[in-house]
């Protein structure tokens, strides 16, 4: 320990001074910046940090809500097509989960209501016959598509494309298949679904609410 | 009139009565650059590249690490307070005005060290995580918990008895936000490199009651007198393998509350039943 004190006393002369005489003797001249080994494990910054919590809720939340949908309507016509949006979603789910524990994110503290209320819309909803899943899943892919969007630009405004590629290029496919899902709805007579815009609307609004109080909590 | 000779020859100007004290400061950088042998910071022990690297965005930050460094050594004769941050900033050649840098007063001091303990912690979890062979097995958690605890309170026995003031002085309501983040980060450090990988509330539950058991640990530390203090890490011990047995009663908890969410679903396909769906 002491000798490793010493050698970076010799790398921080180095970097402040011009004309310094080392006084530790034979120890090696080092970099002006010589890493540190716990710096490739560092927490990530807070814009990511608040991103990838809140798509990470998204995430689990979008499963929960198809396996409430897939609970009431899984012996009916449209399960094959619910089943497959939800192994979509799995496959979203565990790139997020990854993702957090990679970028060393905090997840949502609420997360078990998150889970508990997805499952009750998609189920609540389902309730109200195919179309209402089909709307329910509009809702909520418009949602989620808007804020994917808003987060990629977010990125690209700061400047941040290069740093984070990868996360980028993530957002953005998981941004289209969301899109993707988004239009099946309304192909599956989403709008005909009872009350649609005022199912839709307080299903988007509710949606928003999640993902400001999720980013933060 | 003394005092402007003396800042002229701190910071080398002709003409020091008009400069204001902030200038002084920003000079004091520009003054560490250019003079190969004035400046104290290669002196002191412990200051390194990671002052540079995380202080950056300020040119004042790495002024306030140098004389936390520097007031470190007054601790053990005037503990943690303002008395100590004076003879430190002296040390450094600075004015006595310095001491405003430092709204919360000696605690700082204490703040500064146990931040460059954490970073130190962490530094070596992470050079023992390069250093595992690629294929091999992580150690077990309980192992690693201990050990980390167990290495992170070694590293403040130079300070030992001014430990318990220091402890008291962190409970100040203007100190707990700073001191909790800190000690937050130092939780969140050691479950990392112990491998944790949870995504829910789990996330939560390990962290608080690690936590709860580094701060049990700390405390029963001060009051320890056993040689070696071998109490301590019994202590510890026993404390950890209490966790164990809590986490295996939660599983079977889990398990049970599963239940409850099976019967959630059954009500629902009851009324899509009921609905003729």
């Amino acid at each position: 320990m002491l000798a490793r004190r010493a050698v970076r006393t010799v790398g921080v002369c180095t970097r402040y001074c011009t004309r310094y005489t080392s006084t530790v003797g034979d120890e090696p001249e080092l970099e002006d910046y010589e890493e540190y080994p716990s710096d490739k494990y560092k927490r990530s910054e807070e814009m990511i940090q608040r991103f990838l919590r809140v798509d990470h809720a998204g995430e689990v939340g979008a499963n929960d809500i198809y396996a409430g949908q897939m609970a009431v309507l899984g012996r009916s016509k449209e399960a094959p097509l619910i089943q497959h949006m939800w192994d979509q979603e799995k496959v979203h789910r565990d790139k997020m989960n990854e993702l957090i524990v990679e970028h060393r994110v905090r997840p949502t503290v609420l997360m078990p209501f998150w889970r508990a209320a997805g499952f009750a819309l998609g189920a609540g909803t389902a309730l109200l016959g195919k179309e209402g899943a089909m709307a329910c899943t509009v809702a909520v892919e418009d949602t989620i598509v808007t804020h994917y969007t808003d987060q990629i630009r977010e990125i690209i405004d700061q400047g941040k494309e290069e740093e984070f590629k990868e996360l980028l290029q993530t957002i953005k496919k998981f941004r289209d298949e969301e899109l993707e899902h988004h239009d099946t709805g309304i192909e599956h007579g989403a709008e005909l679904a009872p009350q649609y815009k005022l199912l839709t609307k307080v299903i988007k609004v509710g949606c928003q609410t999640a993902i400001k109080v999720a980013e933060r909590l | 009139m003394f005092a402007s000779k003396w800042l002229q020859r701190i910071v080398g100007y002709k003409d020091c009565t008009s400069q204001s004290f902030s200038k002084v400061i920003r000079n004091y950088s520009v003054l560490s650059r250019n003079c190969p042998n004035q400046n104290s910071t290669s002196s002191l022990p412990g200051n390194s590249i990671r002052s540079v690297q995380t202080h950056n965005s300020e040119k004042g930050e790495d002024m306030k690490y140098d004389i936390l460094e520097a007031s470190l050594k007054h601790v053990k004769n005037h503990g943690w307070s303002d008395a100590a941050l004076k003879l430190g900033i002296a040390d450094m050649g600075l004015s006595e005005a310095c001491i405003s840098m430092f709204n919360l007063g000696g605690v700082e001091i204490a703040l500064h060290y146990d931040k460059t303990l954490n970073e130190e912690l962490e530094d070596m979890m992470a050079q023992q995580q390069d250093d595992r062979l690629p294929g091999s097995e992580p150690p077990p958690i309980a192992h690693f918990l201990k050990d980390a605890i167990k290495t992170r309170l070694e590293l403040q026995l130079p300070y030992y008895d001014r430990w318990a003031e220091a402890l008291s002085l962190v409970v100040d309501p203007k100190v707990v936000p700073r001191a909790t983040e800190q000690f937050a980060h130092l939780i969140d450090d050691i479950w990392f490199y112990a491998g944790d990988k949870s995504t829910d509330i789990n996330w939560y539950t390990r962290r608080a009651t690690v936590a709860a058991v580094y701060g049990m640990t700390e405390l029963f530390m001060i009051q320890d007198e056993s040689p070696d203090f071998a109490e301590t890490w019994a202590f510890l011990d026993r404390r950890l393998s209490d966790l164990e047995k809590m986490g295996e009663n939660r599983l079977e908890l889990e398990k049970e509350l599963n239940n409850v969410g099976d019967i959630t679903k059954a009500a629902f396909i009851i009324a899509r039943n009921m609905l003729g769906r």
